[in-house]
């Protein structure tokens, strides 16, 4: 027998991405090589690569400005992209576009981002005490359950209209709009969960009478993250809506302002691209901001998941 | 050390939408408890063991009667492992730890890593209950149950939900832990094996909440389950389970 059929096997280096603690300190060494799903590995590269996220998406987007590109060659009422950019260029720099002075970009878009953040600053945390109150509290939830509800099921456009109503042309009808629209949003999403936690956790908690420090930061707020994401994922694009249609109808600046003020103009690549705007504004916060947070926050539901769509391979 | 004192203790259900009928749990229990001893209270499903052990960590209210777990004349301090582990889903290890403790202080930590050592579980302290077995988050419940210093340790069939070789493995980390700080125990099981391994005195409840037997289990720790001696009073207990079953029919059939 050789000298290495005696020795025993290297121990484990500690930062080995190859070794795992199984807890039982235990050390064991996993197979390295390809570590794909097996049906993952039976595509060919290029269909790998198709099935990738953003490969996906960016074929999306392309569809978009085929069908885009289609409409405008077979409808005079559809601008064509080329146009729409061209015009939103000049609008951001300044200068004269089909015999039209433009350059009122960064003055309505700043004006209308103040009045957003400023409505949500104010609705979200509004929204958040009413939520854990109706969550937590029977008597609560029997005055102002019902009455939250109402208020979720009416569209954006009414809480619009009726800011306008009662503000009149000023800065604080669309804050308005933004407050009273995520308020229900993330009143509702939070109350929710709040009802939702675990039984078995309250009971624990209240065996080993944990302080209600530790209760309200660890079990009430944590456990209801998700829920309070949902409710502001919500409060954010519905928000935006309302804050826009406040603009378009009773004010004289802002994003949703200006996208009127072309539209009644009747210069079409103007009224898209702000149209565009607000899309891509409030993709982008959802996307770089919002899914951020939605995925930090669900780091510890690690649970192996097969989605229907996964099992068929789509 | 604590002392539990329970007297006459009843604890009836009301009817509920989906079993219109009142439901007795505990038909007058009298015990009492005191010293650092390990008891197992010993039943078969429905004697009410559970609702006993939720009334003494005052989960739940009784219906009638008294129960007083004190600690030199205060409440005292429970650490409790159930049937499942309930923790947190969205904290790590350690952070699930920390949760009973009244200050996240280093010294809370060190004594929070300790006592994950002792269950084996130091290392993935930094993970999520998801990422871990079931039985490595049943030990995370009993490390959690000893990091608050209990004076009393109730347990609700901790293992009911393992497979007997986790099961096994996780008895002896308990005895381990158990011999280590020596607790005033009360352990609700329906395995008169597990009870004889681990307890100083065996409860026997009746269907209906009622103590039936109360018996002194004499044998030098650790126990080994295996052991002759061990054995001979699994037997004995058996024998006494079944004259218990053969009274509660009969007194059925008398009825």
């Amino acid at each position: 027998m050789t000298d290495v059929a005696h020795r025993a096997p290297a121990p484990p280096r500690p930062n080995d991405p190859t070794t795992f603690a199984s807890g039982f300190q235990e050390i064991a060494t996993l197979p390295t090589g390809d570590l794909r799903p097996a049906d993952d590995r039976s595509y060919s590269a290029p269909l790998r690569a198709l099935r990738r996220p953003w490969v996906v998406q960016l074929i999306a987007f392309l569809i978009l400005l085929a069908v885009w590109q289609y409409l405008n060659v077979v409808s005079d009422r559809v601008p064509s992209i080329e146009n729409v950019v061209s015009f939103m260029w000049t609008e951001i720099t300044g200068g004269s576009h089909g015999g039209m002075l433009l350059g009122e970009f960064w003055g309505p878009l700043g004006l209308s981002l103040q009045r957003y953040a400023i409505g949500l600053l104010i609705g979200i945390p509004a929204g958040a005490v009413l939520g854990l109150l109706i969550g937590a509290s029977r008597w609560v939830r029997g005055l102002l359950n019902d009455t939250t509800l109402v208020l979720l099921a009416l569209p954006a456009v009414v809480w619009a209209f009726l800011a306008s109503l009662w503000f009149g042309l000023t800065s604080t009808a669309p804050i308005v709009a933004v407050v009273l629209t995520a308020i229900p949003f993330v009143a509702i999403n939070l109350s929710s969960g709040v009802r939702d936690i675990d039984p078995a956790l309250v009971e624990m908690s209240k065996a080993y009478r944990v302080p209600p420090r530790n209760r309200i930061v660890d079990l009430l707020l944590g456990g209801t993250v998700p829920n309070a994401l949902t409710g502001v994922r919500l409060a954010f694009t519905t928000g935006w809506n309302s804050l826009l249609i406040v603009e378009w109808f009773g004010a004289t600046d802002g994003v949703g302002w200006r996208a009127r003020f072309w539209y009644d103009a009747l210069r079409y690549p103007g009224f898209v691209g702000w149209v565009f705007l607000f899309v891509i504004l409030i993709t982008l916060l959802d996307r770089l901001v919002l899914r951020r947070l939605e995925r930090r926050a669900f780091q510890w539901n690690q649970k192996p998941t097969l989605s229907f769509a996964e099992d068929w391979g789509m | 050390m604590a002392t539990v004192l329970i007297e006459n203790l009843t604890k009836i259900y009301p009817p509920t939408a989906t079993y219109p009928h009142r439901v007795q749990a505990l038909g007058g229990v009298n015990m009492s408890v005191t010293g650092n001893v390990f008891v197992a209270v010993l039943g078969p499903s429905g004697s009410g063991k559970t609702t006993l052990l939720n009334i003494v960590a005052g989960v739940e209210t009784p219906t009638s009667g008294s129960v007083r777990a004190v600690h030199n004349g205060v409440p005292a301090q429970v650490g409790y492992v159930f049937q499942e582990p309930r923790l947190l889903p969205w904290r790590t290890v350690l952070n699930n730890m920390l949760y009973v403790q009244d200050r996240k202080s280093d010294r809370s930590r060190r004594e929070a890593e300790f006592y994950l050592t002792m269950v084996g579980l130091n290392e993935v302290a930094h993970l999520y209950p998801s990422q871990l077995s079931a039985g490595m988050q049943q030990r995370v419940g009993i490390a959690r149950a000893f990091l608050v210093n209990p004076d009393l340790l109730l347990m609700d069939e901790p293992f009911s939900h393992m497979d007997a070789l986790t099961g096994r493995s996780l008895r002896e980390y308990l005895q381990r832990v158990w011999l280590h700080t020596r607790k005033t125990a009360l352990f609700v099981t329906h395995d008169v094996s597990e009870a004889v391994e681990l307890a100083d005195r065996i409860l026997m409840l009746r269907p209906g909440g009622v103590v039936f037997d109360d018996i002194p289990i004499d044998l030098p720790r650790p126990r080994n389950p295996d052991d002759p001696a061990v054995r001979a009073v699994e037997r004995d207990v058996l024998r006494r389970f079944d004259s218990m079953e053969a009274a509660v029919r009969f007194g059925a059939q008398a009825q």
